[in-house]
Protein backbone atom coordinates (compact mmCIF):
# COMPACT_ATOMS: atom_id res chain seq x y z
CA UNK A 1 0.00 0.00 0.00
CA UNK A 2 1.75 2.91 -1.50
CA UNK A 3 1.02 6.38 0.29
CA UNK A 4 2.08 9.92 0.23
CA UNK A 5 3.88 10.95 3.51
CA UNK A 6 2.83 14.14 5.56
CA UNK A 7 6.11 15.81 4.65
CA UNK A 8 5.32 15.35 1.31
CA UNK A 9 2.18 16.80 1.07
CA UNK A 10 3.29 20.23 2.54
CA UNK A 11 6.10 20.08 0.30
CA UNK A 12 3.47 19.48 -2.88
CA UNK A 13 0.72 22.33 -1.24
CA UNK A 14 4.00 24.91 -0.63
CA UNK A 15 5.06 24.22 -4.28
CA UNK A 16 1.37 25.39 -5.34
CA UNK A 17 0.58 27.94 -2.58
CA UNK A 18 4.15 30.12 -3.40
CA UNK A 19 4.55 29.45 -7.53
CA UNK A 20 1.19 28.71 -8.71
CA UNK A 21 1.04 32.27 -11.17
CA UNK A 22 4.62 32.02 -12.16
CA UNK A 23 4.51 30.84 -15.89
CA UNK A 24 0.77 31.77 -16.43
CA UNK A 25 -0.07 31.23 -20.26
CA UNK A 26 -2.59 31.19 -22.89
CA UNK A 27 -1.73 27.71 -23.64
CA UNK A 28 -1.95 25.53 -20.45
CA UNK A 29 -2.49 28.45 -18.12
CA UNK A 30 -1.27 27.24 -14.75
CA UNK A 31 -0.76 23.74 -16.21
CA UNK A 32 3.62 24.03 -15.47
CA UNK A 33 2.63 25.43 -11.98
CA UNK A 34 0.52 22.42 -11.35
CA UNK A 35 2.93 19.67 -12.27
CA UNK A 36 5.41 21.30 -10.10
CA UNK A 37 3.25 20.77 -7.30
CA UNK A 38 2.27 16.93 -8.88
CA UNK A 39 6.48 16.38 -8.40
CA UNK A 40 6.99 15.58 -5.21
CA UNK A 41 4.01 13.53 -4.77
CA UNK A 42 4.85 11.60 -8.27
CA UNK A 43 8.29 10.55 -7.18
CA UNK A 44 7.00 9.23 -3.81
CA UNK A 45 4.38 7.30 -5.69
CA UNK A 46 6.27 5.61 -8.42
CA UNK A 47 9.49 4.30 -8.80
CA UNK A 48 9.32 3.60 -12.74
CA UNK A 49 11.28 6.41 -14.88
CA UNK A 50 7.59 5.83 -17.64
CA UNK A 51 5.18 5.71 -14.71
CA UNK A 52 7.04 9.33 -13.07
CA UNK A 53 6.74 10.48 -17.01
CA UNK A 54 3.25 9.68 -17.55
CA UNK A 55 1.80 10.65 -14.54
CA UNK A 56 4.11 14.48 -14.85
CA UNK A 57 2.86 14.52 -18.40
CA UNK A 58 -1.22 14.37 -17.23
CA UNK A 59 -0.51 17.21 -14.80
CA UNK A 60 1.44 20.13 -17.21
CA UNK A 61 -2.13 20.20 -19.05
CA UNK A 62 -4.33 22.83 -19.45
CA UNK A 63 -5.49 23.83 -16.04
CA UNK A 64 -6.74 26.74 -14.09
CA UNK A 65 -8.71 27.75 -10.94
CA UNK A 66 -8.49 30.62 -8.43
CA UNK A 67 -5.53 29.49 -6.91
CA UNK A 68 -6.05 30.05 -3.28
CA UNK A 69 -9.45 28.35 -3.10
CA UNK A 70 -8.34 26.05 -5.54
CA UNK A 71 -5.72 24.24 -3.80
CA UNK A 72 -8.61 21.61 -2.79
CA UNK A 73 -7.94 20.43 -6.87
CA UNK A 74 -4.17 19.68 -5.66
CA UNK A 75 -5.25 17.89 -2.91
CA UNK A 76 -7.84 15.56 -4.65
CA UNK A 77 -5.28 14.98 -7.63
CA UNK A 78 -2.79 13.95 -4.91
CA UNK A 79 -5.72 11.38 -3.61
CA UNK A 80 -6.71 9.93 -6.89
CA UNK A 81 -3.05 9.45 -8.17
CA UNK A 82 -2.12 7.51 -4.94
CA UNK A 83 -4.96 5.56 -5.63
CA UNK A 84 -3.56 5.12 -9.11
CA UNK A 85 -0.89 3.43 -7.80
CA UNK A 86 -2.42 1.29 -5.52
CA UNK A 87 -3.68 0.07 -8.89
CA UNK A 88 -7.38 1.66 -7.98
CA UNK A 89 -8.91 3.92 -10.91
CA UNK A 90 -7.38 5.24 -14.39
CA UNK A 91 -5.35 8.09 -15.45
CA UNK A 92 -8.53 9.27 -17.41
CA UNK A 93 -10.50 9.67 -14.55
CA UNK A 94 -7.65 11.97 -12.76
CA UNK A 95 -7.98 14.16 -15.86
CA UNK A 96 -11.82 14.54 -16.21
CA UNK A 97 -11.54 15.24 -12.21
CA UNK A 98 -8.96 17.95 -12.99
CA UNK A 99 -11.46 19.50 -15.71
CA UNK A 100 -14.56 18.89 -14.00
CA UNK A 101 -13.25 20.76 -11.10
CA UNK A 102 -12.34 24.17 -13.08
CA UNK A 103 -15.09 25.81 -13.48
CA UNK A 104 -16.89 25.67 -9.45
CA UNK A 105 -13.58 26.17 -8.05
CA UNK A 106 -12.63 29.85 -10.15
CA UNK A 107 -16.08 30.47 -9.74
CA UNK A 108 -16.41 30.01 -5.80
CA UNK A 109 -12.58 31.52 -5.49
CA UNK A 110 -13.23 34.51 -7.88
CA UNK A 111 -16.97 35.42 -6.15
CA UNK A 112 -16.07 34.64 -2.74
CA UNK A 113 -12.80 35.39 -1.74
CA UNK A 114 -11.19 37.71 -4.52
CA UNK A 115 -14.20 40.04 -5.08
CA UNK A 116 -15.39 39.64 -1.25
CA UNK A 117 -12.99 38.73 1.24
CA UNK A 118 -10.17 41.01 -0.25
CA UNK A 119 -12.08 44.01 -0.64
CA UNK A 120 -13.46 43.39 2.50
CA UNK A 121 -10.29 42.73 4.41
CA UNK A 122 -9.08 46.13 2.71
CA UNK A 123 -12.01 48.16 3.81
CA UNK A 124 -11.60 47.35 7.72
CA UNK A 125 -7.83 48.33 7.24
CA UNK A 126 -9.07 51.66 4.93
CA UNK A 127 -11.13 52.72 8.02
CA UNK A 128 -8.66 51.91 10.43
CA UNK A 129 -5.87 54.08 8.11
CA UNK A 130 -8.67 56.82 8.70
CA UNK A 131 -9.37 56.68 11.66
CA UNK A 132 -5.45 56.73 13.01
CA UNK A 133 -4.59 59.54 10.54
CA UNK A 134 -1.57 60.19 12.64
CA UNK A 135 -0.34 56.29 12.24
CA UNK A 136 -2.15 55.43 8.96
CA UNK A 137 0.06 52.73 8.15
CA UNK A 138 -1.16 50.67 11.18
CA UNK A 139 -4.27 49.46 8.69
CA UNK A 140 -1.57 48.41 6.12
CA UNK A 141 0.24 46.33 8.77
CA UNK A 142 -2.50 44.65 9.39
CA UNK A 143 -3.76 43.78 5.97
CA UNK A 144 -0.10 42.54 5.30
CA UNK A 145 -0.38 40.24 8.55
CA UNK A 146 -4.06 39.14 8.61
CA UNK A 147 -4.41 38.81 4.79
CA UNK A 148 -1.55 36.13 3.94
CA UNK A 149 -1.98 34.33 6.96
CA UNK A 150 -5.34 33.47 6.81
CA UNK A 151 -5.29 32.46 2.77
CA UNK A 152 -2.34 30.09 3.92
CA UNK A 153 -4.27 28.75 6.89
CA UNK A 154 -7.44 28.56 4.49
CA UNK A 155 -5.80 27.46 1.26
CA UNK A 156 -3.92 24.40 3.52
CA UNK A 157 -7.27 23.10 5.16
CA UNK A 158 -8.79 23.33 1.70
CA UNK A 159 -5.54 20.74 0.38
CA UNK A 160 -6.16 18.81 3.13
CA UNK A 161 -10.11 18.62 2.34
CA UNK A 162 -9.35 18.09 -1.18
CA UNK A 163 -6.98 14.73 -0.47
CA UNK A 164 -8.49 13.62 2.59
CA UNK A 165 -12.30 13.46 1.17
CA UNK A 166 -11.87 13.16 -2.86
CA UNK A 167 -13.29 14.48 -6.04
CA UNK A 168 -16.81 12.31 -4.40
CA UNK A 169 -16.32 13.69 -0.75
CA UNK A 170 -15.96 17.26 -2.55
CA UNK A 171 -18.87 16.82 -4.82
CA UNK A 172 -21.57 15.75 -2.06
CA UNK A 173 -20.26 19.03 0.31
CA UNK A 174 -20.49 20.79 -2.68
CA UNK A 175 -24.07 18.95 -3.21
CA UNK A 176 -25.39 19.19 0.54
CA UNK A 177 -26.30 22.45 0.17
CA UNK A 178 -23.92 23.88 3.07
CA UNK A 179 -21.88 25.87 0.44
CA UNK A 180 -24.90 27.60 -1.32
CA UNK A 181 -25.35 28.63 2.16
CA UNK A 182 -22.35 30.25 2.64
CA UNK A 183 -22.46 31.77 0.02
CA UNK A 184 -25.93 33.24 -0.01
CA UNK A 185 -24.80 34.63 3.66
CA UNK A 186 -21.47 36.21 2.13
CA UNK A 187 -23.09 37.79 -0.67
CA UNK A 188 -25.81 39.33 2.00
CA UNK A 189 -22.95 40.87 3.68
CA UNK A 190 -20.68 42.02 0.32
CA UNK A 191 -23.89 43.70 -0.79
CA UNK A 192 -24.39 45.67 2.46
CA UNK A 193 -20.68 46.66 2.16
CA UNK A 194 -20.78 47.40 -0.91
CA UNK A 195 -23.76 49.59 -0.86
CA UNK A 196 -21.67 51.52 1.96
CA UNK A 197 -18.63 51.58 0.77
CA UNK A 198 -20.15 53.42 -2.19
CA UNK A 199 -22.21 55.65 -0.59
CA UNK A 200 -18.95 56.63 1.28
CA UNK A 201 -16.15 56.29 -1.43
CA UNK A 202 -17.62 57.36 -4.40
CA UNK A 203 -17.47 60.89 -5.58
CA UNK A 204 -19.55 62.79 -8.48
CA UNK A 205 -20.86 66.00 -8.72
CA UNK A 206 -22.32 67.97 -11.65
CA UNK A 207 -20.28 71.69 -10.72
CA UNK A 208 -23.29 73.86 -11.62
CA UNK A 209 -23.21 76.73 -8.41
CA UNK A 210 -25.32 80.03 -9.93
CA UNK A 211 -24.05 83.17 -7.85
CA UNK A 212 -24.88 86.46 -7.63
CA UNK A 213 -23.08 89.51 -6.04
CA UNK A 214 -25.07 90.59 -2.81
CA UNK A 215 -23.50 91.95 0.11
CA UNK A 216 -22.35 89.47 3.07
CA UNK A 217 -22.59 89.78 6.81
CA UNK A 218 -18.43 89.77 7.72
CA UNK A 219 -17.89 87.74 11.09
CA UNK A 220 -15.00 89.64 11.61
CA UNK A 221 -15.59 93.22 11.07
CA UNK A 222 -19.18 92.58 12.11
CA UNK A 223 -20.40 94.81 8.80
CA UNK A 224 -21.79 93.97 5.45
CA UNK A 225 -19.04 93.66 2.41
CA UNK A 226 -19.46 92.79 -1.09
CA UNK A 227 -19.53 89.09 -1.50
CA UNK A 228 -20.90 86.66 -3.66
CA UNK A 229 -23.98 83.70 -2.40
CA UNK A 230 -25.11 80.86 -4.12
CA UNK A 231 -28.94 80.74 -5.44
CA UNK A 232 -28.93 77.60 -7.27
CA UNK A 233 -26.75 74.88 -6.70
CA UNK A 234 -27.75 71.80 -8.58
CA UNK A 235 -26.04 69.44 -6.53
CA UNK A 236 -27.40 70.43 -3.21
CA UNK A 237 -30.41 70.39 -4.64
CA UNK A 238 -29.74 66.69 -5.64
CA UNK A 239 -28.78 65.15 -2.35
CA UNK A 240 -31.65 67.19 -0.54
CA UNK A 241 -33.61 64.95 -2.78
CA UNK A 242 -32.01 62.09 -2.30
CA UNK A 243 -28.47 62.08 -0.68
CA UNK A 244 -25.78 61.13 -3.01
CA UNK A 245 -27.80 60.56 -5.69
CA UNK A 246 -25.44 60.93 -8.10
CA UNK A 247 -22.82 58.37 -7.18
CA UNK A 248 -25.62 55.81 -6.98
CA UNK A 249 -26.11 56.66 -10.34
CA UNK A 250 -22.55 56.54 -11.41
CA UNK A 251 -22.11 53.08 -10.04
CA UNK A 252 -25.15 51.83 -11.13
CA UNK A 253 -24.26 52.95 -14.96
CA UNK A 254 -20.87 51.12 -14.20
CA UNK A 255 -22.55 47.96 -13.23
CA UNK A 256 -24.77 48.34 -15.99
CA UNK A 257 -22.08 48.95 -18.59
CA UNK A 258 -19.83 46.36 -17.54
CA UNK A 259 -22.30 43.24 -16.85
CA UNK A 260 -24.86 44.39 -18.99
CA UNK A 261 -23.22 45.77 -22.22
CA UNK A 262 -19.73 43.82 -21.43
CA UNK A 263 -17.68 47.01 -21.79
CA UNK A 264 -14.11 46.50 -20.64
CA UNK A 265 -12.71 47.76 -17.41
CA UNK A 266 -10.23 49.87 -19.58
CA UNK A 267 -12.69 51.26 -21.54
CA UNK A 268 -15.07 52.38 -18.64
CA UNK A 269 -12.04 54.13 -17.32
CA UNK A 270 -11.89 56.03 -20.38
CA UNK A 271 -15.67 56.49 -20.19
CA UNK A 272 -14.83 57.81 -16.18
CA UNK A 273 -11.94 60.11 -17.73
CA UNK A 274 -14.24 61.68 -20.04
CA UNK A 275 -16.79 62.21 -17.80
CA UNK A 276 -14.32 64.10 -15.21
CA UNK A 277 -12.42 66.16 -17.83
CA UNK A 278 -16.20 67.52 -19.06
CA UNK A 279 -17.47 67.66 -15.22
CA UNK A 280 -14.40 69.90 -14.01
CA UNK A 281 -14.57 71.94 -16.99
CA UNK A 282 -18.30 72.99 -16.16
CA UNK A 283 -17.04 73.90 -12.73
CA UNK A 284 -14.90 76.91 -14.63
CA UNK A 285 -17.59 78.21 -16.75
CA UNK A 286 -18.32 82.26 -16.06
CA UNK A 287 -21.44 82.06 -14.64
CA UNK A 288 -22.61 78.54 -13.56
CA UNK A 289 -19.55 76.66 -12.48
CA UNK A 290 -18.80 75.94 -8.61
CA UNK A 291 -15.17 76.78 -8.94
CA UNK A 292 -15.49 80.77 -10.28
CA UNK B 1 15.18 59.13 -5.19
CA UNK B 2 18.75 57.34 -5.23
CA UNK B 3 19.77 54.26 -7.19
CA UNK B 4 19.27 52.01 -4.06
CA UNK B 5 15.75 53.34 -3.45
CA UNK B 6 14.65 53.07 -7.53
CA UNK B 7 15.93 49.30 -6.99
CA UNK B 8 14.00 48.62 -3.86
CA UNK B 9 10.66 50.04 -5.41
CA UNK B 10 11.48 47.78 -8.85
CA UNK B 11 11.91 44.88 -6.74
CA UNK B 12 9.08 45.22 -5.20
CA UNK B 13 6.92 45.72 -7.70
CA UNK B 14 8.02 42.78 -9.49
CA UNK B 15 7.03 40.50 -5.81
CA UNK B 16 3.72 42.95 -5.94
CA UNK B 17 2.66 41.48 -9.41
CA UNK B 18 0.70 38.45 -10.87
CA UNK B 19 3.40 35.52 -10.66
CA UNK B 20 6.01 36.31 -8.59
CA UNK B 21 8.32 34.21 -6.37
CA UNK B 22 6.52 34.90 -3.50
CA UNK B 23 2.75 33.87 -4.34
CA UNK B 24 0.07 35.89 -5.00
CA UNK B 25 -1.41 35.79 -1.83
CA UNK B 26 1.66 37.65 -0.63
CA UNK B 27 2.65 39.44 -3.59
CA UNK B 28 -0.37 40.48 -5.85
CA UNK B 29 -3.12 40.32 -3.24
CA UNK B 30 -0.64 42.16 -0.55
CA UNK B 31 2.28 43.76 -1.60
CA UNK B 32 0.24 44.58 -4.77
CA UNK B 33 -2.43 46.45 -3.26
CA UNK B 34 -2.24 49.93 -3.16
CA UNK B 35 -2.55 50.59 0.78
CA UNK B 36 0.32 48.28 1.59
CA UNK B 37 2.14 49.80 -1.80
CA UNK B 38 1.96 52.82 -0.34
CA UNK B 39 3.37 51.73 3.22
CA UNK B 40 6.06 49.90 1.55
CA UNK B 41 7.25 52.76 -0.54
CA UNK B 42 6.81 55.42 2.27
CA UNK B 43 9.02 52.76 4.00
CA UNK B 44 11.54 53.05 0.91
CA UNK B 45 11.98 56.40 0.43
CA UNK B 46 11.42 57.53 4.04
CA UNK B 47 8.29 59.41 4.00
CA UNK B 48 5.09 57.26 5.48
CA UNK B 49 3.01 59.94 6.43
CA UNK B 50 2.96 61.48 2.77
CA UNK B 51 2.49 57.44 1.66
CA UNK B 52 -0.30 56.80 3.32
CA UNK B 53 -1.71 60.33 2.22
CA UNK B 54 -1.71 59.47 -1.58
CA UNK B 55 -2.21 55.79 -0.90
CA UNK B 56 -5.57 55.76 0.88
CA UNK B 57 -7.51 57.43 -2.23
CA UNK B 58 -5.77 55.73 -4.43
CA UNK B 59 -7.00 52.10 -2.62
CA UNK B 60 -10.39 53.95 -2.63
CA UNK B 61 -10.47 53.95 -6.27
CA UNK B 62 -8.68 50.57 -7.06
CA UNK B 63 -10.74 48.60 -4.47
CA UNK B 64 -12.19 46.32 -6.97
CA UNK B 65 -9.71 46.43 -9.32
CA UNK B 66 -9.85 41.98 -8.86
CA UNK B 67 -8.49 40.50 -11.96
CA UNK B 68 -11.27 37.81 -13.10
CA UNK B 69 -9.65 34.81 -15.25
CA UNK B 70 -6.22 36.53 -15.00
CA UNK B 71 -7.64 39.58 -17.41
CA UNK B 72 -5.33 42.09 -16.65
CA UNK B 73 -5.42 45.07 -18.48
CA UNK B 74 -4.12 47.50 -15.71
CA UNK B 75 -1.81 46.39 -13.54
CA UNK B 76 -2.31 47.52 -10.18
CA UNK B 77 1.31 46.89 -8.36
CA UNK B 78 2.57 48.75 -11.32
CA UNK B 79 0.32 51.82 -11.01
CA UNK B 80 0.35 52.31 -7.28
CA UNK B 81 4.34 51.32 -6.49
CA UNK B 82 5.28 54.11 -9.41
CA UNK B 83 1.81 56.82 -8.02
CA UNK B 84 3.41 56.62 -4.95
CA UNK B 85 6.93 57.05 -5.71
CA UNK B 86 5.90 60.21 -8.42
CA UNK B 87 4.21 61.65 -5.59
CA UNK B 88 6.85 61.88 -2.76
CA UNK B 89 9.64 62.40 -5.45
CA UNK B 90 7.80 65.20 -6.64
CA UNK B 91 6.95 66.60 -3.79
CA UNK B 92 8.96 69.74 -3.92
CA UNK B 93 7.26 70.84 -6.89
CA UNK B 94 3.73 71.11 -5.60
CA UNK B 95 1.71 72.55 -2.95
CA UNK B 96 -0.78 70.92 -1.26
CA UNK B 97 -2.71 67.59 -0.48
CA UNK B 98 -4.82 67.54 -3.59
CA UNK B 99 -2.01 68.71 -5.63
CA UNK B 100 0.21 65.58 -4.08
CA UNK B 101 -2.87 63.26 -4.68
CA UNK B 102 -3.32 64.42 -8.17
CA UNK B 103 0.44 63.23 -8.98
CA UNK B 104 -0.24 59.89 -7.43
CA UNK B 105 -3.01 59.17 -10.14
CA UNK B 106 -1.11 60.13 -12.61
CA UNK B 107 2.04 58.03 -12.07
CA UNK B 108 -0.59 55.43 -11.51
CA UNK B 109 -1.86 56.04 -14.44
CA UNK B 110 1.38 55.91 -16.73
CA UNK B 111 2.60 52.87 -14.23
CA UNK B 112 -0.65 51.20 -15.05
CA UNK B 113 -0.44 51.41 -18.43
CA UNK B 114 3.54 50.42 -18.65
CA UNK B 115 2.69 47.38 -16.59
CA UNK B 116 -0.52 46.05 -18.45
CA UNK B 117 1.44 45.99 -21.15
CA UNK B 118 4.56 44.01 -19.85
CA UNK B 119 2.44 41.51 -18.23
CA UNK B 120 0.97 40.41 -21.22
CA UNK B 121 4.59 40.47 -22.79
CA UNK B 122 5.16 37.97 -19.59
CA UNK B 123 2.20 36.07 -20.46
CA UNK B 124 2.88 35.19 -24.33
CA UNK B 125 6.50 34.49 -23.49
CA UNK B 126 5.47 32.29 -21.21
CA UNK B 127 4.16 29.84 -24.05
CA UNK B 128 7.51 28.80 -25.29
CA UNK B 129 8.60 27.71 -21.59
CA UNK B 130 5.55 24.71 -22.41
CA UNK B 131 8.48 23.06 -24.63
CA UNK B 132 10.85 22.80 -21.68
CA UNK B 133 8.13 21.67 -19.59
CA UNK B 134 7.38 19.08 -22.18
CA UNK B 135 10.92 18.02 -22.18
CA UNK B 136 11.21 17.28 -18.72
CA UNK B 137 7.93 15.69 -17.94
CA UNK B 138 8.84 12.98 -20.74
CA UNK B 139 12.15 12.08 -19.25
CA UNK B 140 9.93 11.47 -15.76
CA UNK B 141 12.81 14.04 -14.06
CA UNK B 142 10.70 14.66 -11.10
CA UNK B 143 13.22 16.49 -9.57
CA UNK B 144 13.47 19.47 -12.11
CA UNK B 145 9.91 19.96 -12.73
CA UNK B 146 10.28 22.82 -10.90
CA UNK B 147 12.65 24.55 -13.49
CA UNK B 148 10.64 25.80 -16.25
CA UNK B 149 7.58 26.88 -13.89
CA UNK B 150 10.21 28.73 -11.56
CA UNK B 151 13.17 29.19 -13.32
CA UNK B 152 11.29 29.87 -17.08
CA UNK B 153 8.30 31.98 -15.96
CA UNK B 154 9.59 33.43 -12.84
CA UNK B 155 12.51 34.67 -14.85
CA UNK B 156 10.35 36.00 -17.63
CA UNK B 157 8.05 37.93 -15.03
CA UNK B 158 11.21 39.45 -13.32
CA UNK B 159 12.67 41.06 -16.30
CA UNK B 160 9.35 41.86 -17.71
CA UNK B 161 8.57 43.79 -14.56
CA UNK B 162 11.76 45.21 -12.75
CA UNK B 163 13.60 46.89 -16.11
CA UNK B 164 10.74 48.83 -17.20
CA UNK B 165 9.71 49.55 -13.47
CA UNK B 166 13.97 50.85 -13.45
CA UNK B 167 13.49 53.29 -16.84
CA UNK B 168 9.79 54.86 -15.42
CA UNK B 169 11.28 55.47 -11.74
CA UNK B 170 14.49 57.13 -13.14
CA UNK B 171 12.51 58.92 -15.71
CA UNK B 172 10.65 60.14 -12.75
CA UNK B 173 13.57 61.22 -10.64
CA UNK B 174 15.08 62.96 -14.03
CA UNK B 175 11.45 64.94 -13.87
CA UNK B 176 12.50 65.86 -10.08
CA UNK B 177 15.84 67.06 -10.92
CA UNK B 178 14.64 69.58 -13.82
CA UNK B 179 11.66 70.34 -11.25
CA UNK B 180 10.48 72.71 -14.05
CA UNK B 181 7.20 71.09 -13.76
CA UNK B 182 4.08 73.12 -12.44
CA UNK B 183 0.64 70.94 -11.96
CA UNK B 184 -1.90 73.88 -13.09
CA UNK B 185 -5.03 73.83 -10.31
CA UNK B 186 -7.46 72.26 -13.17
CA UNK B 187 -5.47 69.55 -13.38
CA UNK B 188 -5.09 68.52 -10.18
CA UNK B 189 -9.59 69.33 -9.59
CA UNK B 190 -10.07 67.00 -12.47
CA UNK B 191 -7.67 64.13 -11.63
CA UNK B 192 -9.28 64.27 -8.22
CA UNK B 193 -12.75 63.85 -9.50
CA UNK B 194 -11.63 61.26 -11.72
CA UNK B 195 -10.12 59.57 -8.69
CA UNK B 196 -12.78 59.38 -6.52
CA UNK B 197 -15.08 58.87 -9.87
CA UNK B 198 -13.04 55.54 -10.03
CA UNK B 199 -14.47 53.91 -7.01
CA UNK B 200 -17.74 53.69 -9.41
CA UNK B 201 -15.79 51.18 -11.43
CA UNK B 202 -14.72 49.14 -8.40
CA UNK B 203 -18.18 49.02 -7.04
CA UNK B 204 -20.18 48.19 -9.91
CA UNK B 205 -17.34 45.66 -11.33
CA UNK B 206 -18.17 43.99 -7.53
CA UNK B 207 -21.48 43.93 -7.94
CA UNK B 208 -21.65 42.34 -11.05
CA UNK B 209 -20.01 39.38 -8.93
CA UNK B 210 -22.67 39.56 -6.22
CA UNK B 211 -26.37 40.46 -7.56
CA UNK B 212 -27.88 37.48 -9.09
CA UNK B 213 -31.19 38.52 -8.04
CA UNK B 214 -33.32 41.46 -7.78
CA UNK B 215 -34.04 41.53 -4.14
CA UNK B 216 -29.76 41.86 -4.02
CA UNK B 217 -30.71 45.67 -5.16
CA UNK B 218 -32.49 46.24 -1.53
CA UNK B 219 -29.99 44.62 0.12
CA UNK B 220 -26.89 47.07 -1.47
CA UNK B 221 -29.56 49.47 -0.75
CA UNK B 222 -29.75 49.00 2.28
CA UNK B 223 -26.09 49.31 2.79
CA UNK B 224 -25.98 52.59 1.19
CA UNK B 225 -29.11 54.20 3.23
CA UNK B 226 -27.16 52.86 6.55
CA UNK B 227 -24.24 55.30 5.38
CA UNK B 228 -26.96 58.27 4.05
CA UNK B 229 -29.46 58.38 6.04
CA UNK B 230 -28.06 56.96 9.77
CA UNK B 231 -24.14 58.54 8.81
CA UNK B 232 -22.81 55.16 10.05
CA UNK B 233 -19.23 54.63 9.18
CA UNK B 234 -18.34 51.64 6.84
CA UNK B 235 -16.56 49.70 9.61
CA UNK B 236 -19.85 49.91 11.62
CA UNK B 237 -22.05 48.71 7.97
CA UNK B 238 -19.27 46.29 8.18
CA UNK B 239 -20.44 44.68 11.56
CA UNK B 240 -24.24 44.76 11.24
CA UNK B 241 -23.55 42.94 7.87
CA UNK B 242 -21.82 40.53 9.47
CA UNK B 243 -24.07 40.06 12.07
CA UNK B 244 -27.19 39.75 9.26
CA UNK B 245 -25.12 37.83 7.30
CA UNK B 246 -24.70 35.21 10.60
CA UNK B 247 -28.51 35.73 10.56
CA UNK B 248 -29.48 34.80 7.31
CA UNK B 249 -26.57 31.59 7.47
CA UNK B 250 -28.33 30.29 10.75
CA UNK B 251 -32.46 31.14 9.25
CA UNK B 252 -31.40 28.87 6.03
CA UNK B 253 -29.61 26.24 8.09
CA UNK B 254 -32.89 26.00 9.94
CA UNK B 255 -35.11 26.09 7.01
CA UNK B 256 -33.27 23.00 5.67
CA UNK B 257 -33.69 20.74 8.53
CA UNK B 258 -37.84 21.32 8.36
CA UNK B 259 -37.87 19.71 5.32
Amino acid sequence: MKTVSKKTLRKSFLNWFFWNGCSQQAETMLGMAFGQSMAPAIEELYDAREDRSAALQRHITLFNTESQVGSICNGIAIGMEEQLANGNGSAEAIQEAKVALIGPTSAIGDSLWVATIIPLLLTICLSIANALSGAAWVGALIYMVVYPVGTYLLSWKLFNLGYKAGLEGVQRFMASGQLDRIMQAVTILGLIVVGALTASFVTCTLNIDIKTAAQVFDEASGSYVDGVISVFNLDNLLNSVFPRILPLGLTLGVYNLYAKKNWTPLAIMGLILALAAALTAIGYIPGIGAFV
Amino acid sequence: MNILQVILIAVFIYLGAIGSLVGNTIGWYCLGRPLIAAFVVGLIMGDVQTAMLVGIPLQIAYLANVTPGGAVAWDLSYATYIGTAMAIALKGTVGDEAALIGLAFTGAGIGGVVGGTMWNVHYALDVFINRWANKVAEAGDTKKMWMPNMIGGGGIGFLCRFIPAVIVLSAINAAGAASGIAIPGWFVTGISAFGSMMAALGMGIILSFLVKKGVHWAIFMGGFVLVTYFGLSTMAVAVIAAIIAVICYAVMAQREEAF
